[in-house]
């Protein structure tokens, strides 16, 4: 059952949310993060194949900004700079100039891979998250980092301006909307909230929802946070992910998101997804709309009817569902919310007979539409 | 803490070291006298003592049984170049010109020590049938049930009377899905039981082998005698099958009895739990080791079968390739410095491979058209690779090899004939390899 002491806001509450479909653009391999430009004429992409692309919104053309050597795994934009920030998992951040084709920094942020990549509201860092799950002791409990978890380097200069600990692998990350804190979760549910001011921690608690130990096919963890992200005022902080499984291999937990009043002495849930209206599967985006009356799940679909949701900010009520036929990967809002873009991927599929390989990344947009 | 060379306390040694002699002729002394015995059973098979005489005449062989069926483009076969190659790179190895996936870079370091095989090619991609069919090396025929390998080489390598088990398997993990079902059926086939597994490790403790605190060693020898004696007598006068199967059950707890301590993972050595990492599947690794140098024939260890990875198969993979790699590493080395190498037979394998092509949720699927495996130690050539498969690791191009093949090449590398003939009852016309189908002989020495 649910957790709801904030009160509802009637207005959001109220609301008749639905996302229409709109174009859909296919990339050659899996996109695993995307950002908007403002003026929401072009998206930022990261794929598999390690490429980090600009891509029209209107005709889905694409160029070539980077590549990593390994999987792009997340990718900002920063409008005020007007560079793209990419991380993957050769380890590496890259910064490039839009207007270019090569990258005009790269750093060596991690010996492993970047889970993912975060920069603050103003710019000002660059955050990203590792670690490997290396087992620690017979049950496969994960063992100590063997390098900083997270590090926060400033956007302006590539120079490392914070390292901060975990245990990894650490797999989400974001700031909060001053930018002061940063947090972070990982595979065991735990959450660390660090400032960026002095560098202390400012909150750490552990939420059981989104691990399990494997019990049907193999002895060791899976799950863990996969995104998260603060409200307006700062005061909450939002984690995905999945459920329990008793089958780790399966992939069909429970479509999880929880919220938490982490600036209390002891860090609080105070509302989570209905049980009644989550299906089962990773869910890997949280989002919350422009207008902050709203905010967007979205994963896979493994099990029910959904794998894309809009949820009423306020009371956690589910608005909207939507089947996006991929598993999505990263979302954002162009055009202050009337829009919205998913990637995603769809299975790789086999060489055809010609030896061409499927495309099997994906971008769709949706016309966020709202009726009061 | 000990030092390297220093024995633990208990460990591979019996309580009692007064009486040495041994166990045969100790049967013979006893059979022949008809009479109740006072020796102490904990002296007579010192661990010690029969690894020697192992050592001496017996091969051994240890199945890494990779349940779940491993990636071979995340192992033996890295396709970097390629679309379906994954996140992950690949690094040379001590053979020249071939290269591993990135996480098997201390295997790497020992690869002119192994035979790859990157050429298996099967028919069946259904886990249970798979199993089966790569733990038999032949397809069912209905109604007869094939022994398997562990069973073979438990009846071809071991002995009936050995304290230590002669098909062990460590299996920590009691589920496993398919697994699971077919660890709950018939291993040792028409062989009879007595050559299926000792199930041990993790949750399958040896529980109830500690004599009891208030029976004397004494006490307990001579009640045993003196039941041998009376069910010896029962079994000869009325050629009854149940007291013979009977005295096989007591021998082998007597056996587990005077061997516990190998099945005991606090007895092992803290260093050498260390190397080989902490995880369940290294510990039993280790523990294989500890048998096999203590004169078991055959260890199988398996975990489960966490490889079979539908689902986030990088994000999985990035925990249980390192810490095989890193197994593999420790337990060829540690069996070539003990002298072990050249007797055991060291076979690395799953059921069959996973697809190139990623499915949406990020898994790789069953795939039995084109796969690897390893090999080393008895009979194995060292930094051999053999068969290959094409740039997308779709299909293999040279050299394709089946169960048939590999089972061929396991008995011949161990100086079993592959092809001999089932003298069973009651059993239809079986070869131990079924088609004279041919070993790898690339890889044989």
């Amino acid at each position: 059952m649910s957790v709801l002491e904030t009160p509802i806001n009637a207005a959001a509450a109220d609301a008749d949310v639905k996302l229409v479909p709109g174009k859909e653009f296919k990339l050659p391999t899996a996109v695993f993060a995307i950002d908007a430009h403002p003026a929401g004429k072009r998206l930022f992409a990261a794929c598999f194949d390690g490429s980090v692309f600009e891509v029209s919104t209107e005709t889905g053309e694409r160029k070539l900004l980077g590549k990593h050597t390994s999987f792009a795994s997340g990718v900002r934009y920063l409008p005020k700079a007007d560079r793209v920030v990419s991380a993957g998992y050769d380890g590496a951040l890259l910064w490039m100039n839009p207007a270019e084709t090569k990258p005009l920094r790269t750093v060596a942020a991690h010996k492993f891979w970047s889970w993912k990549m975060r920069v603050s509201p103003d710019e000002q860092f660059v955050g990203t998250v590792t670690g490997q799950y290396a087992p620690g002791d017979i049950k496969y409990t994960p063992a100590a980092e063997v390098e900083p978890s997270i590090k926060v380097y400033e956007a302006a200069t590539g120079k490392l301006r914070w390292s901060f600990p975990h245990v990894p692998p650490t797999l989400s990350v974001a700031f909060s909307p001053d930018s002061r804190y940063i947090a972070a979760g990982n595979l065991m549910g735990e959450v660390r909230v660090y400032d960026l001011q002095t560098g202390k921690q400012a909150a750490a608690w552990t939420t059981p929802d989104f691990t399990c130990w494997g019990i049907i096919k193999s002895h060791h963890y899976i799950g863990g946070i996969y995104d998260m992200t603060f409200s307006a005022d700062g005061k909450d902080l939002l984690v995905c992910g999945m459920g329990p499984m008793v089958d780790p291999m399966a992939g069909n937990g429970k479509q999880t998101w929880q919220r938490f009043a982490w600036q209390e002495k002891t860090p609080r849930k105070i509302s989570e997804i209905k049980e009644t209206d989550a299906g089962g599967g990773l869910m890997e985006v949280l989002r919350f709309h422009p207008d902050q009356k709203t905010f967007l799940m979205s994963g896979r679909l493994a099990i029910g009817k959904w794998n894309t949701a809009i949820f009423d900010a306020a009371s956690g009520r589910t608005l909207h569902t939507a089947d996006t036929k991929m598993r999505v990967t990263d979302a954002t809002w162009l055009h202050d919310g009337a829009q919205l873009a998913l990637s995603g991927m769809t299975g790789q599929g086999k060489k055809t007979k010609e030896g061409k390989y499927p495309e099997f990344g994906h971008v769709k947009l949706y016309d966020f539409q709202r009726k009061v | 803490m000990t030092q390297d060379n220093e024995p633990i306390e208990g460990m591979g040694q019996c309580n009692t070291p007064d009486h040495t002699i041994h166990r045969r002729k100790f049967l013979q002394g006893v059979v022949g006298a008809g009479a109740a015995s006072l020796m102490s059973w904990n002296g007579l098979f010192s661990m010690n003592a029969f690894a020697a005489q192992a050592k001496k005449q017996g091969k051994h062989c240890i199945l890494l049984w990779l349940c779940g069926a491993p990636s071979q483009f995340e192992t033996w076969d890295p396709k970097p170049d390629s679309i379906y190659g994954g996140p992950f790179g690949s690094i040379p190895t001590k053979i020249p010109g071939v290269r591993f996936g990135e996480m098997m870079a201390k295997t790497a370091t020992i690869a002119d020590k192994l035979s790859i095989v990157r050429s298996m090619k099967t028919k069946q991609g259904e886990h249970f049938q798979a199993i089966s069919l790569l733990q038999r090396g032949a397809p069912p025929r209905e109604p007869f049930v094939r022994p398997t390998l562990g069973s073979v080489l438990a009846q071809q390598l071991g002995h009936l009377d050995s304290p230590i088990p002669n098909f062990i398997l460590l299996d920590p993990c009691p589920e496993g899905n398919e697994y699971k079902e077919f660890k709950a059926g018939n291993w040792a086939g028409w062989l009879g039981a007595q050559y299926g597994p000792v199930r041990a490790g993790g949750e399958y403790k040896l529980a109830d082998v500690k004599r009891l605190a208030d029976t004397t060693t004494q006490d307990f020898e001579q009640r045993e005698a003196l039941r041998k004696f009376l069910t010896r007598k029962y079994e000869n006068e009325r050629a009854s099958a149940a007291a013979s199967s009977q005295n096989a059950v007591f021998n082998r707890v007597k056996g587990l009895m005077s061997c516990a301590d190998l099945f005991d993972l606090d007895k092992i050595d803290p260093k050498d739990r260390a190397r080989y990492g902490p995880g369940t599947f290294a510990q039993h690794t280790l523990m294989a080791r500890n048998l096999v140098e203590n004169g078991a024939p055959f260890v199988m260890v398996s975990n489960g079968m966490p490889w079979d990875a539908h689902v986030f198969q990088h994000e999985i993979y990035q925990m249980l390739v390192p810490e095989v790699d890193k197994v593999i590493y420790n337990l060829i080395t540690d069996l070539e410095e003990r002298g072990l190498l050249d007797k055991t037979l060291v076979v690395m394998m799953g059921e069959f491979g996973r697809t190139p092509w990623l499915n949406v949720a990020r898994g790789r699927d069953h795939y039995p058209d084109a796969w690897s495996l390893a090999m080393a130690g008895a009979g194995i050539k060292k930094g051999v690779v053999v068969g290959a498969t094409d740039s997308d690791g779709i299909d293999v191009t040279e050299k394709p090899f089946d169960e048939k093949n590999l089972f061929a090449t396991i008995f011949s590398a161990l100086d079993i004939d592959p092809y001999a003939e089932y003298d069973e009852a009651d059993i239809a016309t079986f070869y131990r390899v079924e088609d004279h189908a041919a070993p790898i002989k690339e890889i044989l020495l």
